[in-house]
């Protein structure tokens, strides 16, 4: 077990009366890129935001790294170094620019000198291919450069797993390509990954497994071919129909 | 942030402690603080110099010296010096009160030192002469005064109505414009306000006869009281009694006073002749608004962010702070800081810091709702993005949420800055003498009502188009 990167054992989540996790059970080990997928409400994207406790669960284990991030005597700031996160909405700080967004964590926890993330960030920034960005304002980029930068960020704080809730369903379709590329550039480096995503291209080319959910549990899973050209479960299949035949 | 945060606590805590360290002054082992109402003369009054003359002014000073203790006088209006020494705020009242039983159940009075009776005025022109001729008609009397208890007792048998307000001038004009047909008030103040240029003819003989006295809480201050007769009895028998009462009721003060007023009777005489208290009156005005804003603002914004720390706790108290605050009319309390609290609890507030923390907690309330709401306003992915870099909550709020919500929050500092500088003029009420107050006491001597109050219009309105600029400047260098 000493390689598991993530481990959640019957992990329940509900908000009020809405039961959204029933029972997971996620393993991810060391350097594999998993991607949920499953229909909306399915629960993919509460379980990613378990797994960085900004969803606290009602009920059950998450450990990531061995740490028990579901214990709240966890030091939960400490363990979020280690697990960057990107989000839909890319959520860049607004009151910063786009420098100081992938500086900002580094410094104040003082992991880098102000030089030294400076430094970092720039060649972060040439990393997403933004490196004459470094002083503008988040306001002036498009939401796909809006996504690197974000993905820049998260990277700044050297996390050793990455966590992904569908990076690119708020962007225009002529910018999803160079987030993927992002992306994929990551996963052959070796990171640890687990993506939500209805990038069903991306799930077949990168995903080490795909994780099929639906109404709070995990349906199927297993490698890509496997899930996108042989499914077992008729809702897997259903599912599938639906997102690939547009 | 938290260096910042500490600066802050320092800073409220260090003016507080300023405050306490100099309450303790004014009352000195030998200086008796006395409340009184400088808007009653020939009694009380301020002259053109803004000095507090009179009677009553004459007499304490003239008792002080004769029985060698000092006297810290106290413009605080007729109720509330009346509350102030029944809360123990101050330690004596001498402002042409008379004497009644009810008033004795709460205070003890000296002997009397002056005599008056309650008489009917009506309009030069007016035909009516006697309290037979107001059947069916309307009658203006000053609150809480002799004078409306009078005309209270006798309207069901002469059939009049009565409107009451709150200020001499007023009631004078009242009759003057022909809305009421007479008034009642003191026969001396209006002896007094006839001869210098009322407009009003006094129409009927002195009744209702009262006695003045000055007064002390009940069973306090006894010395004082004992003092204060021993005094009042040497005044009377070395002459200087009689000298003073004749200086105000004589026709030598009334004339003095006639001609000052015809000085500043534009708007610019008005201006120069009260240029002092009215000057005065600004700064203090100022010095209100601007500690006010500084607490106001500091108490807001811990509240506020107490409103949206993740703790049930701390947003319950934040919620509540602001619940009742916000809630509570400011006049009321101010009455209940400067009169209530001390009257419970027994230590006393000076008037000036009971104001600033009566608009500490009213404006500093309004501004923790919308710190609040500042910081609501900012999308909630901003904090999750923070917080989910490592950086702890306070870092994440000081860096990323605070930045982009005071932004947010800027128009409604400006709005509530302006609205505190106008709320100062609620705390003439405790006797404060800013500018509204200045205002009253400068109508209260020469009566010209609709030409001072421009004046101190005008000047609210000029401080609160500086502090506009003042503000917006500020709001373009935050904005850059």
């Amino acid at each position: 077990m000493a390689n598991l990167k993530v481990d959640v054992t019957d992990l329940n989540k509900s908000f009020g009366d809405n039961h959204v996790l029933k029972g997971i059970d996620f393993k991810v080990a060391n350097n594999e890129v998993v991607v949920l997928i499953g229909p909306s409400g399915s629960g993919k994207s509460t379980l990613l935001r378990c797994l960085n406790r900004l969803e606290n669960p009602t009920s059950g284990k998450v450990s990531i790294d061995g740490k028990d991030i579901s214990n709240t005597k966890t030091n939960i700031d400490q363990a979020r170094e280690n697990i960057g996160m990107v989000f839909q909405h890319f959520n860049l700080f607004n009151n910063l620019t786009v420098g100081q967004n992938v500086e900002l964590a580094p410094v104040e926890l003082g992991k880098l000198s102000k030089e030294d993330a400076a430094a970092q960030a720039k060649k972060l920034l040439t990393t997403v291919g933004l490196e004459d960005k470094y002083s503008a304002k988040p306001q002036s980029l498009s939401g796909g450069q809006k996504q690197r930068v974000a993905i820049a960020r998260a990277l700044a704080m050297n996390p050793d797993i990455m966590l992904f809730d569908e990076p690119t369903s708020a962007l225009d379709p002529e910018m999803v390509g160079d987030v993927l590329e992002v992306m994929k550039k990551l996963a052959k480096e070796g990171m640890t990954m687990v993506v939500v995503t209805h990038e069903m291209g991306f799930a077949k080319e990168m995903a080490d497994r795909v994780v099929f959910m639906a109404d709070g549990v995990v349906v199927e899973e297993g490698k890509p071919e496997a899930v996108f050209d042989h499914p077992k479960n008729e809702r897997t299949k259903a599912f599938l129909d639906k997102v690939i035949n547009v | 942030m938290k260096i910042r945060l500490k600066l802050f606590f320092a800073l409220f805590f260090a003016t507080l402690g300023m405050f306490a360290w100099h309450a303790p002054q004014v009352h000195a082992a030998t200086t008796y603080t006395i409340g009184t109402d400088v808007t009653f003369p020939p009694f009380v009054y301020a002259n053109s110099n803004n000095k507090y003359v009179g009677i009553d002014m004459e007499l304490i000073r003239s008792i002080a010296k004769e029985e060698g203790f000092k006297v810290n006088i106290k413009p605080l209006g007729f109720n509330a010096a009346v509350q102030s020494l029944s809360s123990g705020q101050i330690d004596g009242v001498i402002a042409g009160m008379t004497i009644t039983d009810e008033r004795k159940q709460t205070l003890n009075f000296s002997t009397p030192y002056y005599e008056s009776g309650i008489v009917m005025a009506v309009a030069p022109s007016s035909k009516i002469t006697s309290l037979k001729g107001l059947k069916g008609k309307t009658v203006a009397v000053k609150t809480g005064t002799q004078g409306a208890t009078y005309a209270n007792s006798i309207k069901d048998k002469y059939g009049f109505k009565i409107v009451t307000f709150d200020d001499s001038d007023n009631v004078y004009n009242d009759v003057k414009t022909g809305n009421s047909a007479a008034c009642f008030d003191d026969s001396a103040v209006l002896n007094y306000g006839v001869k210098t240029g009322l407009g009003l003819k006094i129409v009927t003989k002195p009744t209702d006869v009262g006695q003045y006295g000055f007064a002390v809480k009940k069973g306090q201050n006894q010395k004082l009281l004992k003092m204060f007769n021993a005094g009042l009895a040497k005044l009377k028998k070395n002459g200087k009694y009689d000298q003073i009462i004749k200086k105000y009721t004589g026709k030598a003060a009334t004339t003095k006073t006639s001609k000052s007023n015809s000085e500043g009777s534009t708007f610019f005489g008005l201006l120069r002749q009260n240029q002092k208290a009215i000057l005065s009156g600004i700064l203090e005005t100022l010095k209100l608004t601007i500690v006010s804003i500084i607490c106001a603002t500091i108490f807001g914004i811990l509240v506020g962010l107490l409103g949206v720390l993740p703790n049930k706790f701390a947003r319950g108290i934040s919620t509540t702070i602001v619940y009742i605050f916000r809630g509570l009319p400011l006049l009321v309390l101010a009455l209940f800081i400067y009169n209530g609290v001390p009257s419970l609890t027994g230590t006393k507030i000076p008037a000036f810091v009971a104001g600033i923390i009566t608009l500490t907690l009213n404006e500093g309330a309004y501004t923790a709702a919308f710190v609040k709401g500042g910081i609501e306003a900012v999308d909630i992915g901003q904090m999750e993005a923070a917080r989910s870099l490592g950086l702890p909550f306070g870092k994440a709020m000081g860096k990323v949420i605070l930045p982009q919500g005071i932004k947010i929050m800027i128009p409604s500092f400006i709005n509530q800055f302006i609205i505190t500088l106008k709320d100062t003029s609620i705390l003439s009420i405790i006797g404060i003498l800013e500018l509204t107050q200045t205002g009253k006491i400068i109508i209260a001597r020469n009566l010209e009502g609709f030409k001072v109050w421009a004046i101190i219009a005008v000047i609210y309105l000029l401080i609160i188009t500086l502090l506009t600029l003042l503000s917006k400047w500020v709001e373009r260098r935050i904005n850059d």
